[in-house]
């Protein structure tokens, strides 16, 4: 797993998550492409790579979108750590896997932003506005995190290899 | 191999707390950092899917032509497909065209500037255009297009700034109903299943007469938006649970899904001193 190709593949994917539309009919969610990245490096990276990802995915979801710099910052460690912790009980190349570790996580984050706004008061949020979001994150991280696992492992298998150094 | 997870977590302990407690300059700063390095990529996908659209719709055009007309010749079908390129390009003039006369009609000194993209989370209902702070863009400054009011700017980096949207809850825009002449608070309320923007107009005079249909436009009160610039129309009014006001369902005439260009208007009309660069 590529270390310097994490960070260009974060700013691709920040690109991407930006210029996708939103779905208004749940809540007006995107597609949780930063947090299905920092859950990919979660389940197949090292820890290190982990908290790289989680953090510089944090880094760049919380510059880039408006209002206060933060919830992303506490939301994707967070999600990174639960998946890292587990992945040795799961199999994380099954599709009910990525279904279910992406549905849980993308909600785990709606649920830290709602819960950040709402202690700030940055948003005016009503149940039935959160509600909605969480059904929409729940799906929408459900669909994405299949498709950014199968995107990252094309990605990967195309990088060349490095070689084990074997003494003749 | 020693256990790093507790220095791991010291380090995110002490981020989350300098983030936290950043002034509101450095953080703006910071995140203009990060715009900077993702800009010149989202400008550049902005502009290759554009293309790809105008090639899409060109196509879409040329294969209509083969299934009517199978014996026509290739020179034919070639003429076609570039007929539609014009055809495009005539499009895309003659929205040119309406912007520079907006521009050139306008009293106002305005800067001409190109969305970017939208919002990153879905959170907020903004835009991001590609010109700042050092094209002369400030904050808080009205955003509109030819066809009416768009935003306020929000956050103001060094080469971007985020646009935030009337459809968005936290702008709040101190309007007028031409016909009847009250006064009210127009105020975002996200968007509707069908993605359409929803706006709402608050605090009404009770007495005033208003109908589906009346002009709503800005009345200048506040001195970040001009007055007299489109809002948009009256379409449903309702009375106020404690029925001392009315509210009104508008309909934004400036739809953020087709905005391609947008102008900053770079001095506030009635309030020359307010507002300030942030």
């Amino acid at each position: 797993m590529s270390r310097v190709a994490m960070f260009p593949l974060m700013v691709m994917g920040t690109v991407v998550q930006s210029l996708l539309p939103v779905w208004p009919l749940l809540g007006s969610v995107k597609p949780p492409v930063l947090p299905a990245l920092v859950l990919f490096y979660s389940l197949k990276g090292s820890p290190r790579l982990m908290w790289a990802a989680a953090i510089w995915a944090a880094l760049l979801q919380d510059g880039i979108d408006a209002g206060p710099i933060g919830p992303a910052l506490i939301a994707f460690p967070i999600i990174g750590n639960l998946a890292y912790r587990v992945r040795n009980e799961v199999f994380p190349e099954q599709l009910v896997t990525q279904f279910i570790f992406g549905a849980l996580g993308h909600m785990l984050v709606t649920l830290v932003f709602l819960l950040v706004f709402t202690a700030t008061g940055a948003r005016p949020l009503a149940f039935s506005f959160g509600a909605l979001r969480m059904l929409g994150a729940f799906l929408s991280g459900m669909v994405t995190l299949p498709v950014v696992f199968f995107i990252m492992h094309r990605f990967e298998e195309s990088l060349p290899q490095r070689r084990a150094v074997v003494w003749q | 191999m020693r256990d790093r997870k507790p220095v791991y977590a010291a380090v995110l302990g002490i981020l989350l707390i300098v983030v936290f407690t950043l002034p509101a300059g450095i953080s703006l700063w910071g995140k203009g950092v990060l715009r900077g390095i993702v800009s010149p990529l989202q400008r550049g996908i902005s502009g290759v899917g554009q293309h790809v659209g105008e090639a899409v719709a060109a196509v879409r055009g040329l294969g209509g032509m083969v299934e009517k007309n199978r014996e026509l010749s290739a020179e034919l079908v070639h003429m076609q497909a570039e007929l539609n390129t014009f055809k495009n390009l005539d499009e895309e003039n003659r929205r040119l065209r309406r912007m520079l006369d907006f521009h050139r009609q306008e009293p106002r000194q305005m800067i001409p500037c190109e969305v970017m993209s939208r919002n990153i989370s879905g959170w907020w209902n903004t835009v991001r255009i590609g010109k700042g702070a050092r094209h002369g863009i400030q904050w808080n400054r009205a955003v509109i297009s030819p066809d009416g009011l768009v935003g306020k700017t929000l956050e103001v980096s060094h080469r971007t700034s985020e646009v935030i949207l009337i459809s968005d809850p936290a702008c709040r825009v101190s309007a007028r109903i031409l016909r009847v002449n009250a006064f009210g608070v127009v105020s975002g309320h996200g968007a509707n299943a069908s993605g359409h923007p929803v706006v709402r107009m608050d605090f009404i005079n009770k007495d005033a007469e208003v109908r589906a249909g009346d002009e709503v436009v800005t009345s200048g009160l506040g001195g970040v938006f001009p007055t007299g610039i489109h809002i948009g129309y009256v379409q449903k009014v309702e009375r106020d649970e404690s029925g001392l006001y009315q509210s009104a369902q508008i309909i934004p005439r400036a739809t953020a899904g087709l905005l391609d260009y947008v102008f900053v208007i770079s001095e506030p009309e009635d309030n020359p001193t307010g507002g300030g660069a942030r």
